[in-house]
């Protein structure tokens, strides 16, 4: 048991809204400079970016502090690519079921024997295999890693395993509310549009072994394709060797396709999915709207708008909801954002018997943002907490590797690192009033309540149009 | 200073070759107040923070019926105002600072985590100590963080069957021992504890001679005792907690219970069985055992259960413990298994390394993955910070650290035979199965 909500959850809402590089230019008279506090200097360590001839490129950072190796790979693909959802993602994972000649029980054999572990999965934008492995085992993990990147066997006998487990995994999913709360509210935001794409069980069961293979044809290039080493080695032994493994990747002549992405609208008007659980003892829920992408100059301070909204234990939100009213264990808000659109939301839950009270006061707090605005005194708390709480981020070989390779994917550079500090300090209240208005979804709001819809459903029209479904419906949305 | 302190404990990390490295205890720094609050530090400059972690030997074990789950509550109370720092303050100092914080309550301890730029140390102390020496405990803070704390529980059944199951696993698991009931604790006790049990349990238990302070990061050793001396030495020892006495009696045979939920897709099956406590010199073999069952897609549940479909994931479980505790595996079925055709699969994956015991190959993979674990955990102030005080509270000194990699490295595929012949018998297993729709009785 512990006091707060897994802070997981919220690190991961964090490192979603990083991004960019690019000053970010606030003009500020003298006046309002503000004192900022000092909370320590943090610079990123120094690493080397290389490009091989075929366009593959590479991140190296010697980091000595444990003798472990961290590397991530990341494919400029995701689930944005998909024509079936799950395509990219079942892609990914089903490399690791054998690769380079070697069956699956003799990979994992091979990786588990030396206590490393190699993984593989995707999102929305990209497709990441990381390998975890001590420094001394460089040469067979490496080996590993580019037979599953280059030469995954793809057997379909394998392949219909995974698919089954897949698909049972995504009932099973539905089992825990908060496990699959932001699919339904993704679907019904984004609707069509590829940031809307959510495997269920029976887009999964038309994904058969040829479409993997062309999904990795097609994506898996050496140009469209990064690979961050992290960890203990020397860098220029480490080129050489990927150099080896990787340098005679070719690419396939097509490349990578780049279909201009449908767009995405805004809401035209509130709307509620009512997720039907019935044996459900307490309701979960989301409000929220579009956001920003990562490429928004204005995403640093954004996220300390937002810590003070629901970023935090004394943020508004989880102050209202759970420290002044005892109705829930946690509440919080989080813009994630995207390559190409992002989306903010407020979360929590509460007890079925006050639902309706649980989401009024998560509206009223949320609307303070305009009716009230952010004072100097918490803005100042929250550019120390942000600033104090961003080194640890960033303090581990697998936290380095996944930065390196989210610069990649997101085309920002190192300043993001080192700038993060001023950037935070250079805000000021008006700032905030311009970000408030600019970015946080003011109206037109759209709403998931997963819960048990006889005691909730008078309660949910009240917020918008209602659609119900049932949990253990297949997918994300009303069919 | 890391390099030494990383060095130190590869050597403590267990692995014949690795194990050699030639370290003392002085990389950590370890000193007591005349007060018995024993604190050690640990130097570390890789990022300009710190953390500092409180371990208070607090659990539910120290509970008893009517209020059950007051140790968790607790853990909650210690942040809702004190004499200097009243409601709210102290998280609004914290984080002000730049500092964070969480807690977290197990059936052995109640640990406080901060984390915080190594500049806002001053401050931290000065809230620690506040809240350790002048705790209040207001009647109306009370009342709401019961709501919260039902909130907590109830979230908990909700959305994780795993918690669902083990609640009630362990209540018949153990007939006597305080570890029959879920650190969250009974709905009505939640409901029920007064204001004298709170003030009891606050003078009792959150007194310096109870606790281990371990501070990792960018720190010197100098810097905290001043500061240790300035604000946790005046803080006045208490009278020593009273021993758990109760001893829960051997198992007499298997024992079931069943957990019906409505929305499960496929049925959970938990097999419990009882192992010694943490400083037994079993613990290590149990340890590597449970790795070899279900670390990795090479180990045995997941080759013969996921692999073969009969389950969607398997693993095993076993807390750190002052007393003998319980080892958990637990499988979710795969579509249109049985939860009989699970049980029989997990047990016979367990009896099997009892008949047919284990490979020098598979113990030596157990031990890499370990191996690498511990590196991942060193790699970061946090996880330094845990290891130093999980080692000084299960094992009785952090020096132990120092024992652990020959303890490892001594297990052989003998002594994990040995130990799963020892303890994972059908005597001595609760079964536990969760599932949409008990079978009948047909």
């Amino acid at each position: 048991m512990s006091r707060r909500v897994s802070l997981k959850a919220v690190a991961l809402t964090i490192a979603a809204i990083m991004g960019l590089a690019g000053c970010q230019s606030t003009p500020e008279s003298a006046a309002s400079v503000v004192v900022s506090q000092d909370t320590g200097k943090f610079v990123l360590p120094s690493y080397e970016t290389v490009t091989l001839d075929n366009g593959l490129t590479l991140m190296l950072m010697p980091q000595r502090e444990v003798p472990l190796i961290n590397v991530q790979a990341v494919v400029k693909a995701g689930s944005i690519d998909d024509s079936i959802a799950g395509t990219a993602e079942l892609t990914a994972q089903a490399a690791l079921l054998g690769a380079g000649g070697k069956s699956k029980q003799q990979l994992e054999q091979q990786v588990d024997a030396l206590g490393a572990s190699i993984n593989a999965d995707a999102g929305e934008d990209g497709s990441y295999f990381t390998a975890d492995f001590m420094a001394k085992d460089a040469d067979v993990m490496l080996g590993v890693l580019a037979d599953v990147l280059l030469r995954p066997n793809y057997d379909a006998a394998e392949y219909d395993k995974l698919k089954q487990r897949t698909i049972a995994q995504l009932s099973q999913a539905k089992e825990s509310p908060k496990s699959v709360i932001a699919r339904y509210f993704a679907k019904q935001l984004f609707g069509d549009n590829p940031y809307g794409n959510a495997a269920d069980s029976s887009s999964v069961a038309n994904i058969d072994v040829d479409q993997l293979k062309a999904f990795h044809l097609q994506n898996y290039q050496p140009n469209n394709t990064a690979i961050a080493v992290v960890g203990d080695f020397d860098v220029a032994q480490m080129k050489q060797k990927l150099t080896q493994l990787f340098g005679q990747w070719q690419g396939d002549a097509l490349g990578a396709s780049a279909a201009p992405m449908k767009p995405v609208f805004a809401p035209a008007k509130n709307r509620v999915l009512l997720v039907d659980k019935s044996d459900a003892i307490e309701t979960t829920f989301l409000i929220g709207g579009l956001g920003v992408k990562r490429s928004n100059p204005d995403l640093v301070e954004l996220n300390v708008v937002n810590t003070i909204l629901g970023g935090r234990f004394t943020s508004w939100l989880n102050d209202e909801l759970r420290v002044n009213s005892g109705l829930t264990y946690g509440a919080r808000s989080g813009f994630i954002s995207y390559k190409e659109a992002g989306l903010f939301q407020i979360s929590t839950f509460t007890k079925v018997s006050t639902t309706e009270q649980a989401v009024d006061l998560a509206l009223k707090t949320y609307h303070r943002l305009w009716e009230q605005g952010i004072d100097a005194a918490t803005l100042a708390s929250a550019k120390a907490y942000v600033k104090g709480q961003f080194p640890p981020k960033y303090e581990t070989s697998g936290d380095l590797a996944g930065l390196l390779s989210d610069m990649y994917l997101y085309g920002f550079d190192a300043s993001y690192i080192n700038d993060f500090q001023k950037r935070v300090d250079g805000l000021t209240v008006a700032d905030t009033q311009r970000l408030i208005n600019q970015y946080f979804p003011k109206d037109k709001l759209q709403f998931v309540l997963i819960g048990n819809a006889a005691e909730i459903a008078p309660i949910a029209a009240k917020y918008g149009e209602v659609t119900k479904v049932d949990i253990k419906d297949i997918g994300f949305d009303a069919k | 200073m890391k390099k030494t302190l990383i060095a130190l404990l590869a050597a403590a990390a267990l692995a014949g070759p690795m194990a050699a490295s030639a370290t003392d205890a002085s990389d950590i720094k370890s000193f007591t107040l005349d007060n018995g609050m024993k604190i050690m530090v640990l130097p570390d400059s890789s990022i300009p923070n710190a953390n500092m972690y409180l371990f208070w030997k607090v659990g539910s074990r120290n509970e008893h019926p009517g209020i059950t789950g007051i140790s968790h509550f607790f853990e909650h109370m210690m942040f809702n105002g004190s004499k200097k720092y009243g409601p709210k303050m102290f998280d609004r100092t914290m984080e002000a600072a730049g500092g964070a914080n969480n807690a977290y309550t197990t059936e052995n301890v109640t640990v406080y985590t901060d984390w915080f730029p190594s500049n806002a140390l001053e401050t931290i102390f000065d809230l620690e100590a506040d809240r350790i020496a002048h705790l209040d405990i207001d009647p109306k803070m009370v009342a709401s963080e019961r709501n919260v704390v039902a909130s907590e529980r109830t979230t908990g059944l909700e959305n994780s069957n795993w918690s669902a199951l083990q609640q009630q696993v362990k209540g018949v698991a153990f007939l006597a021992h305080p570890y029959s009931w879920s650190v969250i604790g009974h709905e009505s006790d939640i409901q029920a504890w007064t204001q004298q049990d709170l003030v009891n349990y606050h003078k009792t238990y959150y007194a310096p001679n109870n606790a281990v302070v371990v501070i990792a990061g960018d720190v010197t050793e100098a810097q905290v005792k001043q500061l240790a001396d300035k604000y946790f030495a005046p803080i006045p020892a208490q009278a020593p907690p009273a021993a758990i006495r109760t001893v829960e009696p051997p198992q007499k045979g298997e024992r079931r219970i069943f957990v019906k939920k409505e929305s499960a897709s496929t049925p959970n099956v938990m097999l419990a069985y009882h192992v010694p406590a943490t400083k037994d010199p079993d613990y290590y073999a149990l340890d590597l055992l449970t790795s070899i069952l279900s670390d990795g897609n090479s180990s045995r549940l997941s080759q013969a259960l996921v692999d073969q479909q009969i389950a969607l994931g398997a693993e095993t479980y076993m807390p750190m413990a002052f007393d003998p505790n319980l080892l958990y595996v637990l499988g979710v079925a795969a579509p249109g298994v049985s939860a009989k055709t699970l049980e029989q699969a997990l047990i016979a994956q367990v009896d099997k390394i009892a008949t047919d015991g284990v490979t020098q190959q598979e113990l030596d993979t157990a031990k890499n993955i370990k191996l690498m674990g511990f590196y991942r955990t060193m790699e970061t102030i946090n996880g330094k910070a845990d290891t130093v005080g999980t080692y000084e509270l299960f094992f009785g000194s952090y020096q132990k650290l120092f024992d652990a990699p020959k303890a490892y490295d001594q297990v052989t595929v003998a002594d994990v035979q040995r130990v799963a012949k020892t303890y994972l018998q059908r005597a001595n297993r609760t079964v536990g199965v969760l599932a949409a729709e008990e079978e009948s009785d047909q």
